[in-house]
């Protein structure tokens, strides 16, 4: 051969493998900002926290309604690393699903049939209790904030690492546990330490590199407008962290975002004043270089009970006294569900969803009552709207507590700080589903049920609404009138929110399940008794498991 | 419009200065001495010049005080905090000796208040040469990046300066001052603890105490104590086992390695014991006021002795005579919780050791 012949063989071969490399390319597309945007309406994904920016979990579809869904049955059940309670929201897409473990494993498996398609583990040191809410997808990596304060992007197509930061500003005291939310072009992630003596953040990073780009604190600085609504240097550990998902109105560029409870939790006296912007929602514009608050409307000022806004929130146009308005809900661990308009931040009506007993209490030294218990109330995975209905869902919590405090408070560094102790259990510990009417902020129904309720609520425009109970039984009920159309009990607690994907035609509801954990150990229901072996009697199980009809 | 909001922002915009706060602090302080010698001085020996004398010294250390306050309040942990920090706690000690002083009706007396004041001030003074929490005023000037002044050229301490007169900081600590060989523009300031001095081109480097910050990675780690006590008993832990087993092993793990909750012994633990700078005091607090999470405080104070005896022998801190006190303890607060030297953990992964 020639030698130009020779270039030429070399040239069309360097030609094939570019063009094929290409091709591969476009084959596995990923997400755009197209996509993210109209995640609402593409029921064949699930590319986002809660289905959609709005961070309402509710579904346009006809494939799975009242009629059917006594034939929904289990597709596939796939274990997972079970060292924590599963509070994962799945990511969906082109057939894959993306989950985490509570100690940050990530797993890839097929949609359809649950096998896993790569596994990712990882050992991570823990500060205080383990959780993780899930991933992003972001550039073809599948990207997780863990709970050593890492952000950690891993190739969407092998799992592998393709780069790893280390992204708590104090990895002390701060951990993450929420699931990282793409939006143009950045990842928005908030830091879990508002029990532990820090203050609470959120930030956002270059969803391609993770170069970090801002973050926006939720206890203002010294010359800060609030400032003085904390008394002496309290701010400086005040917390108020993010703990929980977000809202986003594309249009305005405007994040919808919940801050925690102050610091130190059960100590108010430290910390004299509103203490702003702890248990408040904040509405940022984060169209420029740093965000810039719109408004907060604050809940709880100057909480002494970690009655913390939980709940994401949700944005959705309901229909009230007979008006369509632009509103925000929210939910407390207090038992309360709050509706603001979604442009000023004012409140339209509230509604106590759980038993509220002794709230002008602080904790003592001899211990005072008050209900919600720490872990009542509104949780983490919140409710959702139907449109269709205009009914809010929202699980909510009865439990009480008995709340101490000595008086003083220490912060040791990776300790909580709390100046006082988590309550103790007080009575009963049961659990509400509840419809809230929009148009009258009245229940429409209301569903007494004997365990905790904090697995969150999807709905379907079909009518039903799905959530799980920590005793594990997953149930959908119908939407107008509250009635049990079908449940499956799982045997595990369910502290995730279920999802909702369709494939090949067919729809899939899927939803996580595993061990209790540290915050919602019920002595009625669990792993069994521990025993003296040191090994539950009880094996630990954590599964993801998908449901569809035949 | 906006221009003009622009400079009402600006305006209003508080804009740190903490070498100016820390500089009029030092001259607040001397104007309290200077208060105190004059009366001593002067020839009016009546008991309300001395009362007045008092008082005024502890106004100006009033306004020193706000001046330190000014300081602490942001955000970050500046290098020189301990230092001010300690300048701070010496003042309010300063102003509760003037404050009696201003009340005695013995000459005898006010002398005996205003020395113990003179001497709580001079501790916030501190000296140059005096790095950390005891260098006062003056040892945080001398030694930390509080030596740059509003506006000055603060650069990277480790390498030269491209331009002078320069601050040279390495991780808030001042390693030089460099000044231009000619010229009256640049005196040298006030305050500098200098241990040598080089030539270099046309600039005049002063070397602080602190050159060798930029060779050494300094690091978190807390020294291990070289004896470790025995602070429990054998049967104090072997009884521990069911109390772990009941209480704490649902969150905590078979293996003391965590499974919703954290590690709390071995290898792990004690890893974060000591980059959280844990003492034993700590641990002790934590479990038992805090533990166990669902109901804190509901085991007896002999079940959470064991429970942390139990702890400290799966972490291979030896057992001894002298059993895990129920009670608090002062002396638990001094001693940090480290691997203990010379112990073969019996499982070498996890570095427990095992507990019968």
């Amino acid at each position: 051969m020639s030698r130009p012949a020779a270039a030429f063989v070399v040239f069309a071969f360097l030609f094939f493998i570019v063009t094929a490399g290409a091709r591969l390319e476009a084959q596995s597309t990923w997400p755009t900002s197209g996509s993210y945007a109209n995640a609402a309406t593409d029921n064949s994904a699930w590319i986002l926290p809660a289905r959609s920016y709005s961070g309402n979990r509710y579904v346009p579809s006809a494939k799975l309604g009242v009629a059917g869904v006594a034939s929904l049955k289990k597709a596939w059940s796939t274990p997972i690393d079970a060292r924590g309670p599963l509070e994962v929201s799945p990511i969906v897409w082109h057939g894959t699903m993306y989950v985490t473990s509570s100690h940050n494993d990530v797993y890839a498996l097929d949609a359809k049939t649950g096998a896993v398609k790569w596994h990712f583990h990882y050992t991570p040191h823990v500060i205080a209790f383990s959780a993780n809410r899930g991933v992003a997808l972001a550039d073809g990596n599948v990207v997780e904030a863990t709970l050593d304060g890492h952000l950690i992007a891993l190739n969407a197509t092998t799992g592998k690492v393709a780069w790893n930061i280390l992204a708590a500003k104090d990895p002390r005291n701060t951990f993450f546990t929420m699931q990282p939310v793409p939006y143009k072009g950045m990842l928005l992630l908030g830091a879990s330490n508002g029990d532990w003596g820090g203050v609470g953040y959120i930030s956002a990073f270059n969803a391609a590199t993770g170069k970090r780009l801002w973050d926006w604190y939720t206890v203002p600085g010294p010359g800060e407008p609030g400032h003085n609504t904390w008394s002496g240097d309290s701010w400086k550990r005040g917390g108020a962290a993010i703990w929980s998902g977000v809202a986003i109105d594309p249009a305005t560029d405007t994040l919808y975002v919940d801050a925690g409870n102050p610091q130190p939790d059960f100590l108010g006296t430290v910390r004299k004043g509103a203490n702003l912007y702890s248990n408040s929602m904040l509405a940022l514009d984060i169209s420029g270089s740093k965000p810039k608050l719109k408004w907060y409307h604050q809940f709880i000022p100057h909480d002494t009970h970690d009655w913390d806004p939980a709940m994401p929130p949700v944005l959705f146009t309901g229909t009230v006294d007979g008006t369509p308005r632009s509103l925000v809900a929210a939910g407390d661990k207090g038992g309360n569900f709050w509706v603001l308009d979604a442009a000023t931040g004012a409140l339209v009506y509230h509604v106590a969803v759980s038993k509220q007993r002794g709230q002008q209490t602080q904790p003592s030294r001899a211990g005072d009552i008050a209900c919600p218990n720490t872990n009542g109330g509104v949780e983490f995975n919140g409710g959702s709207y139907s449109p269709v209905t205009n009914m809010f869902y929202v699980p909510s919590t009865n439990q009480c507590g008995i709340w101490t405090s000595p008086g003083t408070a220490v912060y040791v560094a990776g300790q909580f700080y709390l100046g006082g102790a988590f309550p103790k259990l007080y009575g009963p510990s049961t659990g509400m589903m509840n419809a809230i009417d929009i148009g009258t902020g009245k229940f429409a129904w209301r569903k007494s049920l004997a365990f905790p309720q904090i697995g969150g609520a999807l709905t379907l425009s079909s009518g039903l609404v799905f959530t799980g109970g920590v005793n594990g039984d997953f149930t959908a009920y119908d939407a107008k009138t509250g009635k049990v159309l079908w449940h499956y009990p799982f045997g595990l607690t369910i502290q995730a929110p279920p999802c909702y994907y369709e494939l090949g035609g067919k729809p899939y509801v899927a939803v996580g399940a595993g061990p209790a954990g540290v915050n919602f150990a019920d002595p009625r229901f669990g792993q069994g008794a521990p025993t003296l072996e040191g090994t539950y009697a009880h094996p630990v199980r954590a599964v993801i498991t998908a449901f569809t009809t035949p | 419009m906006y221009t003009i909001l622009a400079l009402l922002v600006l305006a209003l915009t508080p804009i740190r200065d903490d070498h100016g706060s820390a500089v009029a602090a030092l001259a607040d302080v001397q104007n309290a001495v200077g208060e105190i010698v004059r009366i001593e001085d002067g020839n009016d020996v009546g008991r309300a010049a001395f009362a007045r004398a008092a008082n005024h010294a502890r106004s100006a250390l009033d306004a020193a005080l706000a001046h330190l306050d000014t300081m602490l309040d942001q955000r970050a942990t500046p290098r020189w905090q301990p230092a001010i920090e300690g300048a701070k706690v010496n003042l309010l000690a300063a102003e509760e000796n003037l404050t009696d002083a201003a009340g005695e009706h013995e000459l005898d007396d006010y002398e005996y208040d205003v020395t113990r004041a003179l001497a709580n001030i001079a501790l916030a003074v501190g000296r140059p040469a005096q790095d950390g929490a005891l260098g006062g005023l003056t040892g945080a000037l001398a030694n930390t990046d509080l030596a740059v002044p509003a506006g000055a050229r603060r650069v990277n301490g480790c390498s030269a300066p491209a331009q002078t007169p320069a601050y040279g900081v390495s991780d808030g600590q001042l390693i030089y001052v460099a000044l231009p060989r000619s010229g009256d523009a640049a005196p040298i300031p006030p305050n500098l603890d200098i241990r040598s001095i080089a030539i270099r081109g046309n600039d005049v480097m002063l070397y602080t105490a602190h050159t060798a910050a930029c060779k050494v990675q300094r690091t978190r780690e807390v020294a291990a104590a070289t004896v470790v006590p025995a602070l429990y008993t054998a049967a104090q832990a072997h009884a521990g086992i069911a109390i772990y087993v009941h209480h704490c092993l649902q969150c905590h793990g078979a293996d003391l390695q965590g499974t919703a909750g954290p590690a709390v012994a071995g290898t792990e633990f004690l890893k974060t014991a000591k980059f959280d700078g844990w003492s034993l005091e700590d641990m002790r607090t934590t479990v038992f006021t805090n533990m166990p999470f669902s109901d804190p405080g509901s085991l007896t104070p002999t079940q959470y002795a064991d429970v942390m005896a139990f702890l400290l022998a799966s972490s291979c801190f030896p057992a001894g005579s002298k059993p895990f006190p129920r009670a608090d303890q002062p002396s638990f607060a001094s001693l940090k919780l480290a691997p203990p030297g010379g112990i073969v953990p019996t499982n070498r992964k996890t570095g427990t050791c095992a507990v019968k």
